[in-house]
C-alpha cells in the first residue's frame, strides 16, 4: 500500500482522523513554545522567584469570572517609560505618570505593589510619590520615597535600582499603613490603630467605612486614578520605568500557583518537553526491540535462546521502583528516566517481532535471496525489516503515551527533573503544597488534563494506524 | 514430571528477574559511589560522638587527633569502607537477602522502631489490602462485562467499552484520584481524603472497621476505575475469539444448554489467558499503587516511598523498599505462573 493511500485510509477511521488532528495541533503548538519560549525557560523563569512576584499568588483563571455571580478584581499592571507630563516646579522639574483605573469588582485589590527602576540624578536624589485618586473625589498620597543620596566616595551622575530595581509591597508597606490610617482620621473621622488596619490596606484604599461597625468597609467602585510623580532636582534626572500593580484575584488564562507563577506559561512549556520524552523514548525502545526481535528470529539457534532469555527477564522486572531507585541515587535527570524507560521498554516488542520474523523466514522470497547469496545482515534489514515497518511504526506510536505517563508519575513523586518543568511536576507542587486540599482545581486539573490528552492523540492515531497496517485485522472488513 | 519443566523454567525467569534488580541495586550503589558517601557520613557521625565523649578525659589536642584518626581507621574496617565496593556491596547484598535491613534514620514504625525491617513490614498488609480488594473487583467486574459484551459483539455498548478501555491507557491513575479527592471530598464532603482511619480512630472493632472501609473506598474506587475498561475489553476478546473456535460450535451443536456451553467450553478455555491479563495487571497496579498510596496518604509501602524520598531521603529505607517490592513481586508472579500451568494443560506439552 502506498503512503498517500494509507494515509487516506488513517484520516478515513474515527479514531485516525481525531488522532492526527489533534496530533497536528499539538505539534503546532510545540513549535510556537520551542519558537517563543527561551530553551532555559526553566531555570531562567520558571524557578526564578522575581519573575512573577507582580502576580497574584493561587488566584483562578480570568474566564472563571463568567461562572461567577460578582465577578473578582482583575490583575492591572501600569508600567510607563517617558513621563506623561512635564512640569517646572521651583525645585525642579516633576515628571508624573497618571494611570486611570476603572475598578468594577467588588472584592479589594489582592495587594498593591510599586517597582521603581533606572534612576539618574546628577547632584541630589530625587523624591518619588504616588498619590490615588479615587472615584468620591478624595485623593490621598499613599507612598512617598526619597531615592538614597550620594555615598561618601561616590561621584555623580548617580545611578540607582539599575540592577535590581526598588520593589514595594505597598499593602504592607508601614507608610502606606499609616497613609491609610490619616486618611480615615480625615476624611471619615474614624480612628484606627495600626493593628486594625495592618492587612486591610487594599480594603480601605478602594472602600467606604461601611457604617454599622468600625472595621467594615462597603466597596468603592468606580474611575480611580494612579498618580506618581518624581520630583527631579536637575535638568536631565530621570526615573526610567515606574510600574504600579493592582493585585487581581484571578488571573491570565489558566491562574497562577502558590509563587505566582502563571501556571498558562508552565503548561504551554511542558507540551514539548512530553512529546519529547514520548517520542525519544518511544523510538529508541522501539529500535532496540526491533533489531534483538529480528535477530532472534531470523538468526535463531543459540543467539534467540539467549535473546528469549534476557527479554524474558528485562520484561518482568518491576520498573517503577527501580525508577525511583535509580533517579534518588543517581539524581532526578531526564536523560536517566528516558535511559531507564528504554532499557525496560524493549522486550515486549521482541518477542512479538520474532514470531512475525519466524513466520517469514520460511517464506519464499526470503529463501530465494538467502539462495543468491545476500548476507544475513542485509537479508536482515534489506528484506525483512521493510515488510515489518508498518507494525512497526505502530508500536512506536502506542509505546509513546507509557513514557509519558511513566515521566508524569515520578515527576509527581518529586524525582522529576529540577532544570525542565513538567506537567508532572506543576501537579506535585501543587500537591506538595497542599493546593488540592484547599481546592485549587486550576493547578491540579489542567495539567493532568495535557498528560490524558497528549496520551489520547497518541493512542488515537495508533489505533487509525492498526488496522492499516495490520493485515490480520484488517481481513474482516473486507 | 511434564508439569514440573514448566513450572521450573518460569520460576527461574523469576528468580533471573529477582537477581537482575539486586545486581542493578548493587552496581547503582557502587558505581556512583553513593554507598562510599553514606558510610562515610555514618563513620563521621559516629566520630563526632565520640569525640566529645573524649573530650573528657584527653585534654591535648594533639593527642585527640591521633586518637581520633586511629578510631576512625578501625571503624572504617569495622563497617568496610576500607574494602573496594565491589567486594563489599556483594556481601551487603547477601545480607540483605536474609532480611537483615538495617535501620532507619529518621522513619519509624508505627511503635517506633527504627529497623527498616519492622517499618517495611508492618506496611506490607496495609498494600496489600488496597492491591488485592482493588484486583478482585477488577477481575469480578472484567470477568462478568467481558462475558456479556462477548454476546453483544459490535452493540454500542461495545464499541464504548472498546474506546473507553483505550483512554484507560491515556490516563495516569493518580491524577484520577487526585480529581476524585478535589471533587468527592473537599467539594462534597463525602469522603475522607486521605489516611487509613479517622483521627483519632473508633476503639470498637465494627467502627473501625467502617471506618477503615469509608477511607479505603476512593483508592479502591480509583484503581478499579482505571483497570476495569481495559479489564473488560481484554476478556471479551479472549471470550471471543474462543467463542468462533470449532469446539464451541460443536458443543453448540450437541445441543448442550447455553449456559453450560458458556461455562465449561469457553469460559474454561478462557482462563489460563485471563489470569495471564490478571497477572500483568498485578505488575501494573503493583507500581500503580505506589503512587496511589501517596496520593490517599495510605499507610503501605508506596507511601512509605513518598515519606522516604520527601525531606531528609532515608537511603536504607530506599534500598529496602526497592527489594521488597522486587521480592513480593517475584513470590506473586511465581504463585501466580504454578497456578496457570494448572489452569492451562496445554503448557505441560509446548514448553
Amino acid at each position: 500500500m502506498s503512503m498517500a493511500s494509507a494515509l487516506r485510509e488513517l484520516l478515513r477511521s474515527g479514531p485516525g482522523f481525531g488522532g492526527a488532528g489533534l496530533m497536528c495541533l499539538l505539534i503546532l503548538v510545540a513549535l510556537y513554545v520551542l519558537l517563543a519560549f527561551p530553551l532555559d525557560f526553566g531555570e531562567s523563569q520558571w524557578s526564578n522567584p522575581v519573575v512573577w512576584v507582580d502576580n497574584p499568588k493561587a488566584v483562578p483563571p480570568t474566564w472563571t469570572n463568567a461562572l461567577r455571580r460578582e465577578a473578582l478584581p482583575l490583575h492591572r499592571v501600569f508600567e510607563g517609560t517617558e513621563p506623561h507630563t512635564v512640569q517646572m516646579a521651583r525645585s525642579g522639574p516633576v515628571h508624573s505618570w497618571r494611570f486611570p483605573l476603572t475598578y468594577a469588582s467588588s472584592h479589594p485589590p489582592t495587594f498593591l505593589a510599586v517597582t521603581l527602576a533606572d534612576v539618574k540624578y546628577a547632584e541630589r536624589p530625587p523624591l518619588v510619590l504616588i498619590s490615588l485618586k479615587r472615584p468620591d473625589g478624595k485623593q490621598l498620597r499613599i507612598y512617598r520615597h526619597a531615592v538614597r543620596g550620594p555615598r561618601e566616595d561616590e561621584s555623580g551622575p548617580f545611578q540607582r535600582y539599575a540592577q535590581t530595581p526598588l520593589r514595594v509591597q505597598l499593602s504592607t508597606d508601614e507608610a502606606t499603613v499609616t497613609a491609610a490610617q490619616n486618611f480615615l482620621a480625615d476624611e471619615f473621622d474614624l480612628r484606627l490603630n495600626g493593628a486594625q488596619i495592618g492587612g486591610r490596606v487594599d480594603r480601605i484604599l478602594f472602600g467606604v467605612p461601611a457604617g454599622d461597625s468600625d472595621e467594615a468597609f462597603a466597596p468603592l467602585t468606580g474611575d480611580y486614578e494612579i498618580i506618581v510623580q518624581a520630583a527631579l532636582r536637575a535638568e536631565g534626572d530621570s526615573v526610567g520605568k515606574v510600574r504600579f500593580v493592582v493585585g487581581g484575584a484571578v488571573f491570565g488564562l489558566m491562574g497562577t500557583d502558590s509563587l505566582g507563577r502563571d501556571l498558562a506559561r508552565g503548561l504551554l512549556f511542558g507540551l514539548p518537553v512530553a512529546l519529547f520524552i514520548g517520542v525519544i523514548a518511544a523510538f529508541m525502545s522501539t529500535a532496540i526491540g526491533t533489531t534483538l526481535g529480528i535477530a532472534s528470529g531470523y538468526l535463531g539457534g543459540r543467539a534467540d535462546i539467549t535473546i528469549q532469555r534476557i527479554s524474558d527477564i528485562v520484561a518482568n522486572v518491576p520498573v517503577l521502583p527501580l525508577l525511583i531507585f535509580m533517579l534518588f541515587i543517581i539524581g532526578p535527570s531526564l536523560w536517566i528516566i528516558i535511559f531507564i524507560l528504554v532499557a525496560f521498554g524493549w522486550p515486549g516488542l521482541t518477542i512479538q517481532i520474532r514470531s512475525m520474523v519466524l513466520h517469514m523466514r520460511t517464506n519464499q522470497l526470503i529463501e530465494a535471496i538467502q539462495s543468491l547469496g545476500a548476507s544475513r545482515r542485509r537479508v536482515m534489514f534489506r528484506h525483512i525489516l521493510p515488510q515489518i515497518t508498518p507494525y512497526v511504526l505502530a508500536q512506536l506510536i502506542f509505546a509513546a503515551p507509557s513514557a509519558i505517563l511513566a515521566e508524569a508519575g515520578l515527576s509527581f513523586l518529586g524525582l522529576g527533573d529540577p532544570s525542565i518543568p513538567t506537567w508532572g511536576q506543576i501537579l506535585e507542587t501543587g500537591f506538595r503544597t497542599g493546593g488540592i486540599y484547599v481546592g485549587y482545581w486550576w493547578w491540579i486539573v489542567p495539567p493532568g488534563l495535557c498528560i490524558v490528552l497528549t496520551a489520547l492523540t497518541f493512542m488515537l492515531l495508533a489505533l487509525g494506524i492498526e488496522p492499516i497496517v495490520n493485515p490480520r485485522l484488517r481481513q474482516p472488513a473486507s | 514430571m511434564s508439569l514440573l519443566r514448566p513450572l521450573l523454567v518460569r520460576s527461574l525467569t523469576m528468580v533471573g528477574v529477582f537477581f537482575v534488580v539486586l545486581i542493578m541495586l548493587v552496581l547503582t550503589l557502587g558505581l556512583t559511589g553513593f554507598s562510599d558517601r553514606i558510610l562515610a557520613a555514618t563513620i563521621g557521625e559516629q566520630l563526632r560522638g565520640e569525640r566529645t565523649a573524649l573530650a573528657e578525659t584527653i585534654r591535648d589536642p594533639d593527642e585527640m587527633e591521633k586518637v581520633l584518626e586511629k578510631r576512625r581507621e578501625e571503624l572504617e574496617i569495622f563497617y568496610g569502607l576500607s574494602t573496594p565496593w565491589y567486594y563489599r556491596l556483594p556481601r551487603t547484598a547477601l545480607r540483605v537477602l536474609t532480611l537483615d535491613l538495617g535501620e532507619a534514620r529518621t522513619l519509624r514504625s508505627f511503635d517506633g522502631s527504627n529497623r527498616v525491617f519492622d517499618i517495611v513490614t508492618e506496611r506490607v498488609p496495609n498494600s496489600m489490602l488496597l492491591l488485592t480488594t482493588s484486583l478482585i473487583i477488577t477481575a469480578a467486574i472484567g470477568i462478568i462485562g467481558g462475558a456479556y459484551l462477548a454476546t453483544r459483539q459490535g452493540s454500542w455498548l461495545d464499541r464504548f467499552v472498546s474506546g473507553f478501555a483505550a483512554v484507560s491507557f491515556a490516563v495516569p491513575t493518580w491524577w484520577i484520584g487526585i480529581l476524585l479527592i478535589l471533587i468527592l471530598s473537599i467539594q462534597l464532603r463525602i469522603l475522607p481524603s486521605g489516611g487509613m482511619y479517622s483521627t483519632p480512630p473508633p476503639t470498637q472493632p465494627l467502627a473501625r472497621f467502617f471506618d477503615l472501609v469509608s477511607h479505603a473506598l476512593l483508592p479502591v474506587i480509583t484503581l478499579v476505575l482505571v483497570s476495569f475498561g481495559p479489564s473488560i475489553y481484554s476478556i471479551r476478546t479472549i471470550t471471543l475469539n474462543i467463542a468462533q473456535e470449532d469446539h464451541v460450535k460443536i458443543a453448540r451443536a450437541k445441543g448442550l444448554p447455553e449456559s453450560r456451553v458458556r461455562l465449561r467450553h469457553i469460559l474454561r478455555v478462557a482462563a489460563p489467558p485471563i489470569v495471564t491479563g490478571l497477572m500483568f495487571g498485578l505488575a501494573g497496579s503493583l507500581s500503580g499503587s505506589i503512587l496511589v498510596e501517596t496520593v490517599f496518604n495510605w499507610q503501605g509501602m508506596g507511601r512509605l516511598y513518598y515519606d522516604a524520598l520527601a525531606g531528609t531521603p532515608d537511603e536504607n529505607v530506599i534500598v529496602a523498599l526497592t527489594f521488597i517490592f522486587t521480592l513480593m513481586y517475584v513470590v506473586i508472579r511465581i504463585v501466580l505462573e504454578a497456578l496457570y500451568v494448572f489452569l492451562d494443560p496445554r503448557v505441560r506439552y509446548t514448553d
